[in-house]
């Protein structure tokens, strides 16, 4: 049982996300260099934040195509689970492995805050033991988190349950104020269809230990507990 | 125009004269070039040696003080810290985000030049009035961008700083980085060339024209030679800095790496010769096997260009093919341009031929330039004003004050920064005076860095041991005990008495604290020619210090959100000193009178009054109390937490007349902490040991801020009301808010 | 004598001697990367379109020209900053 913690040139949160899982949730897990990408012994996958390749020509555009991410498609067509956080989300809509586009922050400046996010499907490998409409704490840290789809396409996914995560006020509700880069509908994060692979904007990997958090709180291990029971099933089967 | 003409040297009459004697012969023309960036103030100290020699460099946890790339303290566990400070003036003044991003890219080259890892920035800034100046607002715009967007793109967190507006910073803004770093004692490398033999090899990024003459660029006033000048822009370039520190962590883990040393000011010919000189060697170098970047490249433009993202490793002999390896994984290009020798000598060739042959003393080592004291008129001129009897109500004073670019709310510079990254930042900018950042589960870094140029422009000495002061009750408040400081000394041009006396006052204002404190100086930076360049006035004194803190256990960390019911206490007593504090700039405008002076017997009470109380347990929450005075202070911790706080300023410890002095004098060595009730005795009790003066004042509860001066009510205000004014000011000033 | 509407681009890039850490990236972890190499330089740019309201073509490049000085939209220490018309 083994994760597969990915990391480009620019890549900046893998010892982050790796401290969480080695010592917080105690998952073992490797850092894995892009060049020498081998997912046949892994059960799931994190790519993780940073500027891979500067953020240069688009944020994600230059590391879609490594040969890593090759095998981070395979390894999607198998079911395992992955999760892009921040750059790795726009990674992963940079491959076409979730449907959309994440454009330059709407006040077009980075924005480093903590968020109210609101879980608006259950039907992930990430959002699995939660209820719907749970609130998590966590902060964001990005300059193009602004998501952005196709009218009708933004319809299909939500009918088939793919908005996962969503910024809201202290309340619940999608509010202009709480959206922090002017994402379509307030989204923060999507999945693909079959819900193994998420991608978000916020960060859990920050919001895991109390002692981080303004507000003693660790909401981001419902997300990356739920990613840890998801990988010891996978590894048993 | 003669060919020395064109090199644009700032060597003087009689330096050249030095040079001629100590070489017994005369320079070359490339010679000469790399004399000059070495014998520049930036690099050699000339002005200032003499006088930082009086600041303590010794102490338990020092390793490594002053002299190298950053000091090195020993946290105990093996871990060790690294600390230092720079500035990128000049730069930033005429390209804010170039000049800015660069100055970041600097100080990560420093702190990754010892082995060690950055995990922390500060910054601290400063510009002209936003309210009165586009220009002032331009800058300010690009330099926290260009801050953003490289310590972002590095991911190396911006947890803390300063920013301050004053018109005399209008056309000479203060951009001043500080980076911690953190690394095993076992892997610390150094700057020097010990082993002849071993190779010189230069990594990153390609050599260029960028930067030529930057450093006696820094080392002269803005005016002038503005045109060429600008041939000292510098690219910043965070991803090929991101892959240097990947690539420099690797290669050090491997132990073939036996120096290292950034290339920033004088670029090859500075770094490569002052690590031969540490090492009592000398070096050879081959101009033909530097990697370019431009075509027809001469040799004094390749040996002293300060092109960005590069990094000089001495590898072990035999050992250039693994970690060229090493190199290649991270994709950066290098190459072997020399060798370590025992000839004492630089030898500099091109294509075999030698074009340079200097003793690395002579270079190394510069003539020092003996300086001028003057205490400055206007100095007991100012010293005799008065601030004027405040006709305004309380309200409407404190809106003003909360608005003002100085103490409003700085969230528009900080939410910029990624100051999350690394999952360490424990408490967080804008939570407390000082950052505190998480190492292992019971141990903790705290950091801060201040400036106060309004108080160092009356009396250089007690601004400069305050603002030390005040770095340290920063750090105190967030539950660390002082273990280190850096210091950054922006002064005008030396060899106007004037500046130099307040130089030399400041430096000795340091110096005093340091000693009385035992806190050791492990480094630091001094910046001279900061003029204004049309009316070559000098900036105000900016004398920076940069504190480093550690927190034994987790318990200890503290930040300034009170909660509901806890009762207020001031610790340090309140004297008239209302000179050139916030209030009677932005309040009446006016400059002068008389400037909080340090009591370091008072100072150490308050000091170790909270140090104990948080230890005990007694403690909840701490706030410092300087710029602004005690409303400002008590008024942050209720927006901090959104509580309202009843108040008797006539209850505090003072000794001024006047209810504004009460209010918002700056004087030193005062806190603002809350307790329980039940626990508020047993704080005076404590204070009264260490012979602090201490009251209680009041209490957090409600919604709204009240002042009541003995049966007076003076305020009354919503702390809803007084965020919204205090958040959106800077926001407001940059067109992000209405 | 009057006005018509120009469209005119301005084109805003680093120096020639200035480094340009983008389109070296660009060109060199994605367009040779992935083979493309007769492909050998890459510079990036930043375009405004924008249409101008002048007496004739010369006119309206002056005024853009000065706008972009006066505006300090770009910044003369390290960029450039081209001016041409594309249509009307």
């Amino acid at each position: 049982m083994k994760v597969a913690i990915i990391r480009f040139p620019g890549t900046n949160c893998d010892f982050d996300a790796y401290h969480v899982l080695k010592n917080v949730l105690h998952l073992p897990s490797d850092l894995i260099w892009h060049e020498e990408v081998d997912l046949r012994k892994y059960d799931g996958v994190i790519l993780p934040g940073g500027f891979s390749y500067g953020d240069h020509l688009r944020a994600g555009i230059i590391a879609a195509h490594s040969p890593a991410m090759t095998q981070v498609k395979k390894a999607a067509e198998e079911g395992k689970p992955i999760l892009g956080i921040c750059n790795g989300f726009q990674i992963l809509a940079e491959s076409e492995l979730l449907p959309g586009a994440l454009l330059r922050n709407a006040g077009l400046r980075f924005v480093c805050k903590w968020v109210n996010l609101r879980v608006d499907s259950t039907s992930t490998f990430f959002t699995s033991g939660l209820k719907k409409g749970t609130l998590l704490r966590m902060p964001i840290a990005h300059g193009e988190g602004r998501y952005f789809l196709g009218e009708s396409e933004i319809k299909n996914l939500e009918r088939k349950g793919q908005i996962v995560f969503r910024y809201v006020d202290e309340k619940g509700n999608t509010t202009e104020n709480s959206n922090p880069n002017g994402s379509l509908f307030n989204i923060a994060g999507v999945s693909n269809e079959k819900g193994n692979v998420v991608g978000l904007m916020p960060h859990p990997e920050r919001a895991s230990e109390k002692i981080l958090s303004p507000f003693g709180s660790s909401d981001g291990l419902a997300v990356l507990g739920a990613f840890a029971k998801t990988v010891e099933v996978m590894a048993r089967k | 125009m003669s060919q020395l003409e064109m090199l644009g040297l700032s060597l003087t009459e009689s330096e050249r004269a030095a040079i001629r004697r100590r070489l017994g012969r005369e320079a070359n023309a490339l010679e000469l070039s790399m004399i000059d960036v070495e014998w520049s103030e930036h690099c050699s100290y000339k002005s200032s040696k003499h006088l930082l020699k009086l600041l303590p460099t010794k102490g338990e946890r020092v390793l490594l003080g002053p002299g190298y790339d950053a000091g090195v303290l020993d946290i105990g566990d093996g871990d060790i810290v690294t600390l230092h400070i720079e500035s990128h003036n000049h730069p930033s003044a005429i390209d804010p985000y170039g000049g800015a991003a660069t100055g970041v890219g600097g100080i990560l080259r420093d702190i990754l030049s010892l082995g060690t890892r950055p995990i922390a920035l500060l910054d601290s800034l400063r510009f002209g009035r936003m309210d009165r100046s586009p220009n002032s607002k331009w800058l300010f715009q690009h330099v926290i961008r260009g801050i953003a967007d490289y310590g972002n793109c590095t991911g190396v967190p911006t947890v803390g700083g300063e920013v301050d507006f004053d018109s005399s910073f209008e056309r000479n803004c203060l951009v001043d980085v500080v980076c911690l770093g953190i690394g095993k004692k076992e892997d610390i490398v150094l700057a020097v060339a010990k082993n002849p033999g071993d190779s010189v090899v230069l990594v990153g990024g390609s050599t260029g024209r960028d930067g030529i003459h930057g450093t006696t660029f820094a080392s002269r006033d803005l005016s002038g030679k503005d045109s060429e000048d600008r041939s000292a822009v510098q690219i910043p370039d965070p991803f090929t800095k991101k892959q240097i520190i990947e690539a420099t962590i690797e290669a050090v883990k491997t132990g073939y790496v036996a120096g290292l040393k950034d290339l920033g000011a004088g670029g090859i010919a500075c770094g490569v010769s002052e690590m031969a000189y540490a090492g009592n060697t000398g070096v050879d170098i081959e101009l033909s096997n530097v990697h370019l970047r431009e075509t027809n490249m001469q040799s004094h433009e390749i040996m002293i260009s300060e092109s960005q993202e590069r990094m000089v490793f001495v590898i072990k002999k035999g050992r250039e093919e693994a970690i060229g390896k090493i190199f290649k994984k991270y994709g950066l290009l290098y190459s072997i341009i020399g060798k370590v020798t025992d000839t004492k000598r630089m030898i500099v060739r091109q294509n075999g031929k030698v074009v340079a042959d200097l003793p690395v003393e002579v270079l190394v080592r510069a003539e020092p330039a003996p300086r001028d004291v003057k205490k400055p008129k206007y100095i007991d001129e100012l010293g005799k004003v008065e601030t004027p009897e405040p006709k305004e109500s309380l309200d409407l004073i404190m809106m003003k004050m909360l608005s003002s670019p100085n103490l409003a709310s700085k969230r528009w510079v900080y939410q910029q920064y990624d100051h999350e990254v690394g999952a360490r930042t424990a408490v967080k900018p804008g939570h407390a005076g000082a950052s505190v950042l998480r190492i292992t589960d019971e141990k903790f870094l705290a950091t801060k860095v201040d400036g106060n140029p309004k108080h160092c422009y009356l009396d250089p000495y007690n601004g400069t041991a305050g603002i030390l002061a005040e770095a340290c009750r920063n750090i105190i408040a967030v539950g660390a005990e002082p273990i280190a400081m850096v210091d950054h000394l922006q002064f005008g041009n030396p060899g106007n008495p004037e500046v130099y006396w307040t130089f030399s006052e400041s430096v000795r204002g340091f110096a005093d604290y340091c000693n009385k404190f035992k806190l050791p100086c492990v480094g630091g930076k001094v910046s001279f020619y900061n003029e204004d360049v049309q009316t070559h006035a000098a900036i105000k004194p900016t004398p920076l210090a940069a504190v480093l803190g550690l927190i034994e256990k987790a318990d200890y960390v503290r930040n300034a959100i009170p909660s509901e019911d806890n009762v207020i206490l001031q610790i340090g007593e309140t004297k008239s000193e209302l000179g050139c504090s916030e209030y009677q700039n932005q309040i009446f405008g006016t400059v002068g009178g008389r400037v909080p002076k340090l009591d370091f017997a008072a100072e150490k009470a308050s000091q170790r009054t909270v140090s104990e109380g948080i230890r005990i347990g007694l403690i909840s929450s701490v706030n410092d109390c300087s710029s602004g005075g005690l409303l400002i202070a008590v008024a942050e911790m209720c927006m901090l937490s959104g509580l309202g706080s009843t108040i008797d300023i006539a209850k505090c410890p003072s000794s001024a007349k006047r209810w504004d002095e009460i209010a918002f004098s700056e004087s030193h060595s005062r806190f603002v902490i809350t307790t329980s009730k039940a626990n508020s005795p047993r704080i005076a009790e404590l204070a009264s040991k260490n012979g602090a003066k201490c009251t209680e004042i009041g209490t957090f509860k409600g919604k709204i801020f009240d002042v009541v001066y003995a049966n007076k009510k003076l305020a009354s205000l919503s702390v809803e009301k007084m965020k919204h004014e205090w958040e959106t000011a800077i926001p407001r000033l940059m067109g992000d808010a209405k | 004598m009057g006005t018509s509407n120009y469209k005119v681009e301005c084109i805003i890039s680093n120096k020639s001697s200035i480094r340009d850490p983008e389109g070296e990236t660009i060109l060199r972890d994605l367009v040779m990367r992935r083979g493309y190499e007769n492909v050998k330089g890459i510079r990036t740019a930043k375009l405004l379109q924008l249409e101008v309201s002048a007496p004739n073509k010369e006119s309206a490049e002056k005024l853009v020209m000065k706008m972009c000085d006066d505006l300090r939209i770009y910044n003369p220490v390290v960029s450039i900053c081209q001016i041409r018309i594309s249509g009307n």
